[in-house]
């Protein structure tokens, strides 16, 4: 099976000169479906970085970014978004839900932008919501829930539109250990129930112990432990 | 992204209360300036654009209706000389001195016309019959003038300059700029208080004439100008923007209204601007995890246009029914407003483009926001 994204030689410099900073040097990596990846390593190291490029958010200084076998990292910026709204769903350290929405609003939002049917709108995002557990917290606005209720509400909705690929950035790093666990359990659920390919970027021992396959990043450099 | 707009406006009501309260602002200012300003230059010309005459002779270097000044009437002649005349009439503009029932005295303007002709002066008619002038003392008053004068009862006599004049009719909405109450009566009667201000007799204010054909106005002008080497002569559009423009420019007061007018769309387009600007910043890190998650710029613009668009209906909305609900009160107090379904959508379009642009703060910092950043916010 080839893997729905791979990254050749990416590397990525910030500013120029005395500035200048390679936050991902020469990295190349594969992610296969129903795949969970963990990146790890130390604050600074490239994570965050990496984890952009894959998302089509950041463009590579050099190299290829490849998804379902075609080349993106050379696509122009008009297509970017609809490469994004197709293939990814993002989850952040700090949920970046919208306030003035209930939770179910904030996954109706998304399937909106990614043109769901209309008539399915509100059924669909309840049933997201439903999914992670959250079925008696749909018209609560995020300033009512806990973080790890918030948390969740961005992972329905990083599945909404259902997108193959689910990129996560530190998503434990705002909430204690137990809810911690319970949000990773989800991913993992997305991987082997949903066959999302999953990549989370994490200090978190527990989330190496659920990962697939772990990958250590020093320095912008892949290394082997 | 429509509904997202409704969505967040309607769930940040203080901020949606501060948004319409500025456009309801600017909406209640510049709507009651320009009204105002419209309904004073309504009145400035309310005569000269009713009588319906093509063109108005006057004395020299006239500076508006209001100031009229007497000429020999016999130059009806040189009037009536052209063939393209259809009819021409004698018309007196003077002022006089109303005795009040309290005692006191209000200065009235004097509209002396010939009845018979087809001058249609005072038109509104309440009570009465302009025919009823002809023979004698008689005169009609405008209804609006009741707030100077006090009840007007047909049949009653009233002293004007020391000479009693029986009141046979009423007009309705008939009013001058200088805010004095108009009175009608016949040629003859008012050329007697001419007189009486120290000119000779046989002098008119202005002779106008109606043409066979409008569209010869500017030519006959023209022509009059050339034998009444001592008078003014204008065609009816042109008197009309002589004393408008007297009005506006030489008196300043169109650049007062005007201004005020404009301050007020500032003013309510800064605080719509800042509002919206204030709301867009409080979502910068939503609006790029929309971005990050496949919005277009345009997607995130339609949010904010289309929540400003709203706001700028529902405060011009509101501000235009304040208006409506004052505009009786504010024209007891004597003041004309002027308000037409033309002067609404103008308007209208003026606050929305107001509001629109002031949103543009908003949509350049959306341009700009990287959805790379969100990972960092
Ligand atoms: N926008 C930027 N401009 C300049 N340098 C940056 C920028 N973003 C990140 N960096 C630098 O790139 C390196 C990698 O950062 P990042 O990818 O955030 O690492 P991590 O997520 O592992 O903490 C760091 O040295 C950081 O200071
Ligand atoms: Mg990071």
């Amino acid at each position: 099976m080839t893997p729905i994204l791979e990254l050749r030689n990416i590397t990525r410099i910030y500013g120029e000169g005395d500035n200048r900073v390679i936050a991902v040097d020469s990295v190349t990596l594969s992610l296969n479906r129903q795949e969970m990846l963990l990146i790890m390593g130390p604050s600074g190291s490239g994570k965050t970085t990496l984890l952009s490029m894959m998302g089509c958010i950041l463009r590579p200084t050099d190299g290829e970014v490849i998804i379902d076998n075609k080349v993106v990292s050379d696509s122009d910026e008009d297509m970017l978004p609809d490469i994004r709204k197709q293939y990814f769903g993002f989850v952040f350290q700090s949920f970046n839900l919208f306030p003035s929405l209930t939770a179910v609003d904030n996954v109706e939002l998304i399937l909106r932008l990614k043109k769901h049917d209309r008539k399915k709108l509100q059924a669909d995002a309840l049933r997201l919501i439903e999914r992670f557990g959250l079925a008696k917290r749909g018209d609560f606005y995020p300033s009512d829930m806990s973080g790890g209720e918030k948390q969740r509400v961005a992972l329905a909705r990083a599945l909404a539109g259902d997108p193959p690929i689910i990129l996560a950035d530190e998503p434990t790093a705002n909430l204690d250990s137990k809810t911690g666990l319970d949000v990773l359990r989800h991913l993992k659920g997305l991987a082997v129930e949903a066959q999302k390919a999953i990549v989370i970027v994490s200090h978190d021992p527990k989330a190496e112990t659920m990962a697939d396959r772990v990958v250590y990043l020093e320095d912008g450099k892949i290394k082997d432990k | 992204m429509y509904w997202l707009a409704l969505k967040t406006l309607f769930h940040e009501k203080g901020r949606l209360i501060i948004t319409l309260i500025g456009i309801v602002f600017s909406t209640v200012l510049s709507l009651t300036q320009i009204a105002m300003y419209l309904g004073m230059m309504g009145n400035a010309t309310s005569i000269l654009r009713h009588v319906d005459a093509d063109i108005w002779v006057a004395a020299k270097n006239i500076q508006n209706f209001d100031f009229a000044n007497p000429f020999p009437e016999e130059r009806i002649n040189r009037v009536n000389a052209i063939p393209d005349v259809v009819w021409s009439d004698k018309l007196i503009l003077t002022w006089g001195f109303l005795k009040l029932a309290n005692g006191g005295q209000e200065q009235v303007q004097i509209i002396g016309f010939n009845p018979d002709s087809g001058i249609d002066v005072p038109w509104n008619i309440l009570a009465g019959n302009p025919e009823d002038l002809k023979s004698g003392r008689y005169m009609i008053i405008d209804k609006t003038a009741e707030q100077r004068v006090g009840r007007l009862e047909l049949n009653t006599i009233w002293e004007l300059n020391e000479k009693r004049f029986k009141l046979v009719g009423l007009s309705e909405g008939i009013k001058s700029f200088t805010t004095s109450p108009i009175v009608f009566m016949s040629y003859n009667q008012a050329q007697g208080f001419m007189t009486m201000t120290g000119r000779k007799s046989n002098h008119a204010s202005f002779i106008v004439a109606r043409l066979k054909d409008k569209g010869l106005s500017r030519d006959v002008a023209e022509t009059l100008k050339v034998s009444l080497k001592d008078n003014d002569v204008f065609t009816k559009k042109d008197f009309i923007y002589k004393t408008v423009m007297y009005w506006t420019v030489q008196t300043g007061m169109g650049m007062g209204f005007f201004l005020t007018a404009i301050l007020g769309l500032i003013v309510g387009g800064a605080i719509v601007g800042q509002t919206v600007y204030a709301n867009t910043m409080e979502h910068l890190r939503e609006f790029g995890t929309l971005k990050a998650l496949g919005a277009r710029n345009s997607d995130i613009y339609k949010v904010i246009f289309a929540q400003t668009g709203i706001s700028a209906v529902a405060g011009y909305t509101i501000g235009s029914v304040l208006i409506l609900l004052a505009k009786d009160g504010i024209e007891k107090a004597g003041v004309s407003l002027y308000l037409s379904a033309g002067l609404f959508l103008s308007l209208f379009f003026v606050i929305l483009l107001t509001c629109l642009l002031s949103a543009y703060f908003s949509v350049r910092k959306v341009r700009t926001l990287d959805p790379a950043t969100v990972f960092r916010m």
